[in-house]
């Protein structure tokens, strides 16, 4: 019987009120709150030294906030050992050792917690299952692929049934569709489970299609939170990108620079064939704008290759609010 | 199901020192180094023997100090295994990347630290029970292998623990295995080249020695064992009068183990340097 089956899981699995950190002078960490709620994923994304890693280190209780409070299912932060029977970690950089297979790793850790040892085996098989390598279960370890370590760490994560999983960059080196069915089983982790997922990763689209909520971390401090949704409507969207064939994009920018809501038409940097369209302030409230934009280039008769609004997706959103913070 | 099976009590959890060493002894004997180490010492035990025995030069010795010279390679070699695989428990770890999912559970830092502990000594018995052959060879029959039977295994006994102790707490206090080795194998050839000196003299000056270089030798836990071992296998003197010679070998292993499982093994942390968990009483 697992924990979610006898114990009633509270709505908001993770609290984190105004944690700080600093190493020596440097702020790593300038008062994060957010809040987790179960069978709901969290993108938890920044550029590189944005104090992801400490965040996730406070938070599994392998590091000491300065400041600050954190509580996993109501339990406080003062409590390291008890919080860590509610949580699953993966962590960025995990090793594992050469000469255990599969199923006996899964059995160690499963003992660790508590468990028997034949009571630890058949939890690690239903695990090996749900991560699909129940077929390499009796496999050394040392021989997995990289999907397969992922997986298998993720396995480990959940050993404990956690009320909370960290999982950290899951997806590093792996192939689009390693990608893809690896952030599958995150999904089915949060919703089968109930647990609250934390998922740290630079694939933003990935995150964007899977993760209900988000928090956006810039040099220490949290820029934004909340729903994917509203995170991507908080920011400006006065901004668009067309991709029009080499030939035509003088023609294009010569067309767009005539509609009067048109404040500039500029090549998109880093992005050969593509223009940035920036309208003024009023056109950015009018629905319309962008079906003006596109009728007058194909009066124009020029092909419109491709077409985004920027700001309209979370990529656009974390180079905003991370402009500047990015080392 | 019967009454006696509704009875019967539910299955207890291992406690997670033991879990940790089973882990960790197949981690060593299973190819890790402790197979090779072993394999190595045996080889270096043959070849030590085999001089003793064949170089004519060498089988002018007096039996008694091939016996003491047979009895102090094996031990003090076999504590120097301890040593380093000691040295290699935490900061091994943390160079494999395996620490960190250890910590993350909620398991007792002490526990895991012993469990570690226990396997690092498993290989002082492995090469007790390997020399043991060579002494009774060498002694061919002479009753000073009594002497060499008794004494030789009570000194490694008392220092494996304090040389594995010695190992893991540089591991501790060390992110990766290079300082961790380098201060292990320091503090090893600190104890041992002097405790060497002092036995060359004791041999070569006998009466000679001064107070100052006895006083030396009784500090020192590995020239004292040596001093212990010449004087018990050599003089024939009685336990009454190695008491003496007993005290640094015995308060070694103390201190280590109060250092290891009182201090460094609670505050155990992912990266040395990290600040304590505090932790409220539950």
């Amino acid at each position: 019987m697992t924990y979610s089956e006898t114990t009633p899981r509270r709505t908001e699995v993770l609290v984190a009120e105004g944690l700080q950190k600093s190493y020596g002078p440097r702020m790593a960490l300038r008062g994060l709150s957010f809040v987790l709620k179960a069978g709901r994923l969290l993108g938890f994304l920044g550029p590189n030294g944005a104090g992801k890693t400490t965040s996730i280190r406070i938070l599994t209780t392998i590091m000491e906030p300065d400041a600050g409070h954190f509580s996993v299912d109501g339990i406080s932060h003062e409590y390291p050992d008890q919080i860590r029977r509610r949580i699953g970690v993966l962590p960025e950089s995990f090793g594992l050792p050469k000469q255990m297979t599969g199923i006996e790793y899964l059995t160690y850790f499963g003992q660790l917690y508590g468990r028997t040892a034949s009571d630890a085996r058949a939890v690690g098989m239903e695990l090996l299952e749900e991560v699909g390598l129940k077929q390499r279960a009796r496999s050394l370890v040392s021989t997995y692929s990289h999907g397969m370590r992922q997986r298998i760490g993720i396995a480990r994560a959940l050993v404990n049934d956690p009320v909370v999983v960290f999982l950290d960059e899951p997806t590093i080196g792996l192939d689009p569709r390693g990608q893809q069915e690896l952030l599958g089983l995150v999904q089915q982790i949060a919703e089968e489970r109930s647990a609250g997922v934390i998922l740290c990763s630079h694939l933003l689209p990935e995150v964007e299609s899977v993760c209900d909520d988000v928090v956006i971390m810039s040099s220490g401090e949290c820029v934004a939170s909340g729903t994917v949704a509203d995170v991507i409507g908080r920011t400006e969207q006065n901004m668009m990108r067309i991709r029009v064939p080499p030939e035509s994009l003088e023609d294009a920018q010569r067309e767009l620079g005539t509609i009067a809501s048109v404040r500039q038409v500029l090549p998109a940097s880093g992005m050969p064939g593509w223009l940035r369209v920036e309208l003024d302030e009023a056109a950015a409230a009018d629905p319309f704008v962008n079906n003006r934009v596109l009728d007058t280039l194909l009066r124009a008769e020029i092909p419109v290759l491709s077409f985004e609004p920027e700001g309209g997706r979370l990529q656009d959103v974390f180079l905003q609010l991370t402009a500047g913070g990015i080392k | 199901m019967s009454l006696a099976d509704d009875r019967s009590p539910a299955p207890r959890a291992a406690p997670v020192w033991r879990i940790v060493f089973w882990r960790e002894l197949r981690d060593h004997w299973v190819g890790g180094k402790a197979l090779v180490m072993i394999l190595i010492y045996t080889l270096l035990l043959g070849i030590y023997a085999y001089l003793f025995a064949s170089n004519s030069e060498l089988q002018l010795l007096p039996l008694k100090e091939v016996v003491l010279e047979i009895v102090k390679a094996a031990v003090f070699v076999g504590l120097f295994i301890c040593l380093i695989v000691g040295a290699d428990t935490v900061s091994g770890e943390r160079e494999r990347a395996t620490l960190e999912g250890l910590l993350l559970t909620p398991t007792s830092r002490r526990q895991i630290i012993l469990g570690k502990f226990l396997s690092a000594l498993s290989l002082w018995p492995a090469t007790l029970m390997i020399a043991i052959p060579y002494w009774v060879v060498l002694s061919k029959g002479d009753p000073v292998l009594r002497a060499a039977l008794l004494w030789g295994p009570v000194v490694g006994t008392l220092l494996a623990p304090a040389f594995a102790g010695i190992g893991m707490l540089a591991s501790i206090w060390s992110n990766s295995n290079k300082p961790s080795m380098l201060v292990s194998i320091g503090l090893y050839l600190l104890m041992i080249l002097p405790s060497e000196y002092s036995g060359l003299a004791t041999t070569t000056v006998g009466a000679q020695s001064t107070g100052l270089s006895d006083l030396f030798q009784l500090v020192n836990p590995l020239g004292a064992s040596s001093r212990l071992l010449h004087e018990s296998i050599m003089a024939d003197a009685p336990a009454s009068q190695l008491w003496l010679w007993m005290t640094s070998p015995i308060l070694l292993p103390a201190v280590v183990l109060a250092v290891l499982f009182v201090y460094a093994g609670p505050s155990l942390q992912l990266e040395v340097g990290m600040r304590r968990l505090r932790v409220r009483p539950t």
